[in-house]
């Protein structure tokens, strides 16, 4: 027999069903797109980092007109020295372990019939396999070398390229 | 379960708030991870380190001493930063400078414009005192 009792538990019923199926969806659905975010966050910060370490690099001590380390690197093509200053910047972190940044550098110029070639620079002991999620940066340079070795000593403006991944 | 009866309100409206404020939290959740995503990737499409770094090598280029007239320093380098900038980071470069006496002593004004099809950047008449 149909009669109007119970009428508030039903109505309440169908509320609370509803509600508790819209926020089922809304967490499945932001779960599904955490991943791809979250990686676009980790890489900002490793290209800071990257790109804080070199500019702290090719800055002259005190403010000076001297050179500046990353300059002395590229003209003597010292890539212990290189490997040695970036690893310490970019690996420092308070406590007891280090951070496990790797790093791949390029040094990009110009050839005398002005087209463009890139020589290794340095690297840290483990090397690039193709399966890091690395990220890009770069460093302007001006310097006075020869470079390929057959041209002209001159000042050239050239760009150190870094790849970096956390191992 | 004779009849209906307002017995048990606060209960039935204690679970009404719950449930509401379960479903509030969701939403926060939910938009969270876009706001991080859109931010990293805003942050990380923009070029502000391609500007700040050939901002600072045509500054520095700007001030080299052109006393050399056998090598062309400053021919040669301005040539160097705007072959590498097409070649290395997509950007079309250009870029020039001027010294002048003004009545603030010796003066350097710097031009540049940098685009690299999806930002522009212009600086005009930036001016530094001459060393």
């Amino acid at each position: 027999m149909v009669n109007t009792y119970g009428q508030l538990y039903t109505i309440e019923g169908i509320a609370a069903g509803l509600i508790m199926l819209l926020t089922a969806y809304i967490v499945v659905n932001s779960t599904s797109i955490y991943t791809p975010g979250d990686t676009h966050i980790s890489d900002m910060q490793l290209e800071v980092l990257g790109s804080d370490a070199l500019n702290m690099m090719n800055t002259a001590p005190n403010g000076s007109i001297a050179k500046s380390p990353l300059q002395t690197i590229i003209e003597h093509n010292d890539n212990a020295a290189f490997a040695a200053m970036f690893l310490n910047i970019v690996n420092n972190r308070t406590g007891n372990s280090p951070d496990s940044i790797q790093f791949v550098a390029n040094m990009t110029y110009v050839r005398p019939d002005y087209t463009i070639n890139s020589t290794p620079l340095s690297n840290s002991t483990r090397s690039l396999t193709g399966g890091e999620h690395a990220v890009h940066v770069s460093e302007w340079v001006i310097v006075e070398n020869k470079i390929p070795e057959s041209s002209v000593q001159r000042k050239r403006a050239e760009l150190v390229e870094v790849l970096l991944w956390r191992d | 379960m004779a009849r209906l009866n307002d017995d048990a309100q606060w209960i039935v409206l204690m679970g009404f708030m719950v449930s509401f404020s379960l479903f509030f939290l969701a939403i926060v959740i939910n938009q969270s991870t876009v706001v991080g995503q859109t931010t990293a990737e805003a942050v990380s499409e923009f070029p502000k380190n391609d500007i700040r770094g050939v901002r600072d090598v045509i500054v520095q280029w700007a001030f080299m001493d052109d006393n050399d007239g056998v090598f062309n320093n400053r021919t040669n380098v301005q040539k160097d930063i705007q072959i590498l900038s097409l070649g290395r980071q997509n950007s079309v470069v250009n870029f020039t400078s001027t010294t002048t006496n003004t009545n603030l002593g010796l003066r350097t004004y710097i031009d540049i414009h940098y685009n690299n099809g999806v930002t522009a950047y212009n600086a005009y008449n930036e001016s530094y005192s001459s060393p």
